[in-house]
């Protein structure tokens, strides 16, 4: 490896060594506890997939250039400088972690490998083999915050369209208003995505409930956290955060998007408004009686899966389950469930990658959990769960409908 | 030439140990606390026992192994436990502690049983090692950091044994562990005639030089873990 090439490798894993990350760099004694939690490992039971080696594929290079250890004594600890090889273990271990923190569960030290794992993503992005798509993702989501006028236009266009769709559904005189856009002190700030569906379900929420709302002109979904490029990461959440101030909202509601949320809510520090999950505001709505919906509706056996970074990672457990168990008759946990869920396999970005096969091959401990709860029908509120869930079912030839936890809502108000 | 390498183990390198112990913990504190604080949650939900006692209580009682492996939990507990009560009877045969005699007991503590759960949990945790999948993830430090604990312990216990089973016909009496312990708290080391003049004065140097290099590697290894677990408890809380 060239020397500038070394330099710029160390000078990426010097920027992310705070606090935290020194603390998990040092911590791990390798008990293994963490070894077989992942749902990739159960899977595709191949050490490379343990929470525990991928971690140390970050700490050996760590060791090699930060630790007197690693540079006099490199078999002390298993240091190794950064080679082609070991970039390959790097990109193996990052690209193959959804990030659902379920390994977290089981280390005695609550050590972040995800965390971690941003290392080796900054790596990989300073030497151009990270992800192609998902830079691009990124690079096309920092642009249309830049230049939001080239934008606009075509995106009312769009609005006004689905307008239409809302007032088909609900039933209205005239499908404007609908979708308000640029509704300065609305109440709500609505972050969807670039599908229609995760507009128009929410509209006709939204609507039914008489919220003071405004649709954003950005997706939640921040593909710079999915790239591991921080900078990228502040900039995507920060276009809704000027976004929001701009219109004086009081809450921004995030898509079903477990990644939007995260990083809106526990990420970007102190903001001045409140950030919602839309599963969140449609329990508020339901137990305020603001919308109503019917009781019952559902009979087939129907389980919900906790997308990681709504369940685990945001604290979101019991506002879903309870709209579910008012919305059907057979509502199934699935075992285990709540923190220690098994990720689904979708995280990360990892859906938007061309990995149809090993997703569906690591989606096995989600489809055994699907299977032994008997369900008929699983519902998330994710986007990515939701596609992922959909790749397990093809992939596995499942008898299962899987629905957005939004659009069954949606389409069971009374 | 031998007594002139026991009483390089016996006194300066003692001395030595316990300086590279305490710059290495003072060296890592320094170079945690001029790292970036990181201030963003990354809480994990639920949060259980919030605040830094919820953090001590997790670290001490380690449930996310009992979940794991009932096992490999005891002897987490096993091992941690009688540690505490190891590092407590070390105090001990510096001087009497009328805090720690407030539940009287013969010194050293545990009539030879901790030294003996000590030296089970290590071999439990080498034995473990040596097995699939965690064989695989091991690394030379793992080996080693055991081994030196291993052979500290079968010193110590033999000693300890010794004095509190009379096993061995003879052994060093607890007076003399104070009278060379305190010298060398007070910095004018004196090595009394029970402790070189005994035949188990080999034992306890070889004892005393695992003991140091173990001391030497402790900053600077993965048994940082014994401080660090705390905060990085407390981070999944915030």
């Amino acid at each position: 490896m060239e020397k500038e090439k070394t330099a710029a490798f160390k000078k990426v894993i010097k920027s992310r060594l705070n606090r935290n990350m020194r603390y998990y760099l040092d911590l791990c004694t390798r008990c293994g506890l963490c070894y077989d939690t992942c749902h990739v490992y159960q899977g595709i039971p191949k050490k490379e997939y343990s929470p525990v080696n991928r971690a140390e594929v970050v700490r050996k290079i760590f060791k090699k250039y930060f630790r007197p250890s690693g540079f006099f004594l490199p078999g002390w600890g298993d240091a190794s400088a950064i080679d082609d090889h070991v970039l390959d273990e790097l990109h193996e271990a990052a690209f193959s972690c959804t990030g659902c923190r379920r390994c977290m569960m089981y280390c005695p030290f609550g050590i972040d490998i995800p965390y971690i794992l941003s290392i080796a993503k900054g790596i990989l992005l300073e030497n151009g083999t990270a992800p192609e798509e998902l830079v691009m993702l990124a690079d096309g989501a920092v642009e249309k915050g830049k230049s939001i006028d080239m934008f606009r236009e075509g995106f009312t266009e769009v609005i006004r369209d689905l307008e239409k769709e809302v007032q088909a559904r609900i039933g209205r005189d005239t499908p404007d208003g609908l979708i308000p856009l640029e509704k300065k002190d609305a109440d709500i700030l609505y972050v969807g995505l670039s599908g229609a569906h995760s507009i128009v379900h929410p509209a006709v929420i939204f609507n039914t409930a008489g919220d003071s709302w405004t649709l954003s002109y950005f997706e939640g979904v921040n593909f710079g956290a999915f790239a591991g490029d921080p900078e990228k990461t502040r900039l995507i959440a920060q276009r809704v955060i000027d976004e929001a101030l701009r219109l004086n909202v009081k809450e921004v509601v995030m898509v079903e998007c477990g990644t939007a949320y995260r990083i809106m809510k526990f990420l970007m520090g102190d903001l001045p408004f409140r950030v919602t999950s839309i599963v969140e505001l449609i329990h508020r709505h339901i137990s305020g009686g603001r919308i109503r919906i019917r009781e019952g509706a559902v009979t087939a056996p129907l389980t919900y899966h906790d997308p990681c970074q709504l369940g685990r990672n945001g604290g979101v457990y019991d506002e879903p389950r309870e709209i579910l168990r008012l919305l059907c008759t057979d509502f199934r946990e699935m075992s285990p469930t709540r923190e220690y869920n098994w990720c689904c396999g979708g995280g990360g970005g990892l859906i938007a990658l061309d990995n149809e096969e090993f997703r569906i091959k690591s989606g096995k401990p989600k489809r055994d959990q699907i299977v032994a709860a008997g369900a008929e029908i699983v519902v998330s509120a994710c986007e990515n769960c939701i596609m992922q869930l959909g790749t397990i079912v093809t992939g596995y030839s499942l008898d299962v409908e899987v629905w957005s936890l939004t659009e069954l809502v949606a389409e069971n108000l009374a | 030439m031998w007594d002139n390498i026991f009483y390089f183990i016996m006194v300066p390198m003692v001395y030595l140990s316990f300086a590279v112990f305490l710059a290495g913990i003072l060296f890592k504190g320094v170079i945690i606390l001029s790292s970036e604080k990181y201030s963003p949650s990354m809480a994990v939900y639920p949060v259980k026992g919030r605040g830094p006692a919820g953090a001590i209580g997790e670290s001490f009682l380690v449930p996310s192994a009992f979940r794991k492996s009932r096992l490999f939990w005891f002897f987490i507990i096993a091992f941690h436990a009688a540690f505490l009560l190891l590092i407590i009877g070390h105090l001990e045969l510096i001087r009497d502690f009328s805090i720690i005699q407030v539940i009287p007991h013969d010194v050293f503590l545990g009539s030879g049983f901790v030294g003996i759960v000590l030296i089970v949990s290590t071999v439990y945790f080498l034995f473990r090692r040596f097995h699939t999948p965690f064989r695989e993830i091991s690394v030379a430090e793992d080996y080693v950091l055991l081994l030196l604990l291993f052979t500290t312990m079968i010193f110590g216990s033999h000693m300890n044994l010794a004095a509190t089973w009379g096993i061995a016909g003879f052994d060093i009496p607890v007076e003399d562990y104070r009278t060379y312990l305190w010298s060398m708290v007070l910095f004018s080391p004196e090595l009394p005639k029970g402790i070189t003049y005994s035949p188990h004065y080999v034992i306890l140097a070889l004892h005393i030089f695992f003991a140091n290099i173990f001391l030497m590697l402790f900053p600077f290894s993965k048994m940082i873990h014994s401080v660090f677990i705390f905060f990085a408890q407390n981070i999944k809380r915030k």
